[in-house]
């Protein structure tokens, strides 16, 4: 049976994908995407530490609320790229240039 | 104690009303919004529910902490002290919402709605005692705030402030989760009272791990206040979006932000042990640099909202140090910085909004021989600015002063004389209004229509508390005093 700590590592490797991607993507899309790595990570971490160490309900509430907002971001995010599509016809972020000093 | 949950609800009116109204005025708008008459009716309901509830919060302070909900949310004198603010905020931005013509007119009952959600995130953040209730007050305010940020749908710069704001909140976010779910590993539990007492028993080891992820947890409170090393969305998304929305955000947000993150401190790291030293020496280094980074980038700009957006990050700089002396003289500061504020930007917002209405931008030029049109005006934007400042008598000067006092009194001297420096470089660009005001010529002479008789009245009515709380202040630090974070 896997041990806590293989969970521990899948869910920091999927942290650290996410940073990477939310880093070195341009792409809107993807970057919502990255966010949905690193909100996923930290649910895996809660499932799995209830699991093997806190035998109480706590960690899977949390993750159970972080699946429903993680939902309702990107509901709103995705609503948000589909706008800045409609203004400006590209989902880069390099192109988000209006605001700047 | 432990109350059922029915029994809760009865402590809890205030969130109760503030939901209800939102769901009411949801109702209300897909109704009645079509008219011109349905319009002001859905005003009056969102300014009569927000007035019942801080009724009803003003009425129901008192001296002992309530848990409520099995001890997840907890109503104590400091989370009854900043919903108050929080909704006279809220009551403020729905007027300057009424007035501006930033957002368009079939929107502006979205805008009611939304804000009154927002005001509810932030009182559950106010307020939270466990660790889900804080993420689900930072998400409750973060997703109403994107919707908020790219409200001028066909503006560039709003929707691209609201797609800064939404990806940098999620990642916020997402960092803060990943440091919780490490510390609930570690803890094993999420409730605030319990962590407390666990943290002071922990081995070395256990510390090592929990040093990092609370690191990581402050990212999700850093990026609602807006300090330092989250702080970059902060000038884009306030200059993007719409001005009623920036005043909104430059307040409730940042309120029930600080508030949350006086509780977490107070709670958690009482204590003086490894993980008590990196908290506070994290907080002294983000309070420094947020401060610094705050003034000194307001010093270049030449749009007044952007100027006061890294004003905000100062200010936030500024409360930050009233955390990390850890004690009542610390809360105390921290609610009476917060009070006073809320009035100074208020009256700033305003005035800005009217000038900005008329010529279509609000660049500091705008402002010029302002003193020689509307002197009224002109008083109170050079009251406000003073008190910006920190200059006696005014009441920004008493709340600057009480969060240096909390610090000194801690010994941090490095802090404070920082936070005194600090002031001295924001005096360049608040002073730079003024000077423009009286001794610029007048651009042109016609009327800012904004500034009828009532708006003038209004903005005079907010101006008296800041030259009143500087002088009378002992009044609001008695009361402040008496709002403690009360640790069950």
């Amino acid at each position: 049976m896997a041990s806590l700590y293989s969970y521990l590592f899948l869910s920091f490797f999927m942290f650290v994908i996410g940073m990477a991607v939310m880093i070195a993507r341009k792409n809107v899309i993807a970057m919502l995407l990255g966010i949905e790595l690193i909100l996923n990570a930290a649910a895996l971490n809660f499932v799995a530490y209830t699991r093997f160490i806190n035998q109480n309900l706590d960690g899977h509430i949390m993750s159970l609320f972080i699946i429903v907002i993680a939902a309702a971001e990107a509901a709103v995010g995705l609503a948000i790229v589909i706008r800045f599509f409609q203004v400006r016809e590209s989902i880069h972020v390099d192109d988000a240039t209006q605001l700047q000093a | 104690m432990h109350l059922s949950y029915l029994a809760s609800l009865g402590h809890y009116l205030p969130e109760l009303i503030v939901c209800l109204t939102m769901v009411g005025l949801l109702i209300l708008e897909a109704t009645y919004d079509k008219h011109e008459r349905g319009r002001g009716m859905l005003y009056s309901a969102a300014v009569i529910g927000l007035f019942v509830a801080f009724c009803i919060s003003v009425g129901s302070l008192t001296d002992q902490a309530q848990p409520l909900f099995t001890n997840s949310v907890v109503i104590d004198p400091f989370s009854g002290f900043l919903k108050i603010i929080m909704i006279l905020g809220t009551l403020g931005a729905v007027y300057l919402a009424a007035q501006s013509k930033d957002i368009y007119s079939e929107m502006k009952a979205e805008f009611v709605i939304l804000a009154t959600g927002v005001l509810m995130g932030g009182m559950l953040l106010a307020s939270a005692n466990n660790m889900l209730i804080l993420y689900l007050g930072i998400e409750t305010l973060s997703i109403l705030s994107y919707a908020l940020a790219s409200f001028r749908k066909a503006d560039e710069r709003s929707s691209e402030a609201g797609l800064k704001y939404a990806l940098y909140g999620g990642v916020s976010a997402g960092i803060m989760l990943f440091g919780m779910s490490h510390i609930f590993g570690v803890v094993g539990t999420i409730q605030f009272s319990e962590m407390g007492a666990r943290l002071s028993e922990l081995s070395g080891t256990q510390i090592a791990i929990l040093a990092p992820s609370f690191f990581m947890f402050f990212a999700g409170l850093g990026y609602k206040l807006a300090c330092a090393p989250f702080h970059m969305w902060t000038p884009d998304v306030y200059e993007g979006s719409p001005l009623p929305v920036t005043a909104f955000f430059a307040i409730v947000p940042k309120l029930a932000a600080i508030g949350a993150l006086t509780r977490v401190t107070m709670v958690f790291f009482q204590d003086v042990n490894a993980l008590h030293h990196s908290w506070i020496a994290l907080l002294q280094v983000v309070a420094i640099i947020t401060m610094t980074v705050g003034n000194v980038g307001a010093i270049g700009q030449r749009s007044i909202k952007r100027m006061l957006a890294y004003s905000s990050i100062g200010h936030a700089g500024m409360m930050l140090m009233g955390v990390v002396v850890i004690n009542e003289l610390g809360a105390r500061a921290i609610l009476f910085y917060g009070a006073t504020y809320l009035f100074m930007t208020l009256v700033a917002f305003l005035i800005t909004s009217f000038v900005q209405d008329k010529y279509g931008n609000d660049h500091f030029e705008r402002f010029n021989g302002f003193i020689y049109r509307y002197p009224l005006m002109a008083i109170a934007m050079s009251v406000v600015m003073f008190s910006l400042a920190g200059i006696p008598p005014l009441s920004g000067f008493v709340a600057k002063f009480n969060i240096l006092a909390a610090v000194i009194e801690k010994k941090y001297y490095v802090l404070a004389i920082i936070g005194g420096l600090n002031s001295v470089i924001s005096l360049y660009y608040y002073l730079k209004i003024v000077r423009l005001m009286v001794f610029k010529d007048v651009e042109s002479d016609e009327n800012i229509e904004g500034l009828g008789f009532v708006n003038q009245a209004v903005i005079l009515g907010l101006t008296v508390p800041v030259l009143l709380l500087g002088v009378f202040w002992s009044k609001l630090i008695s009361l402040a005093g008496a709002a403690k974070i009360l640790i069950q």
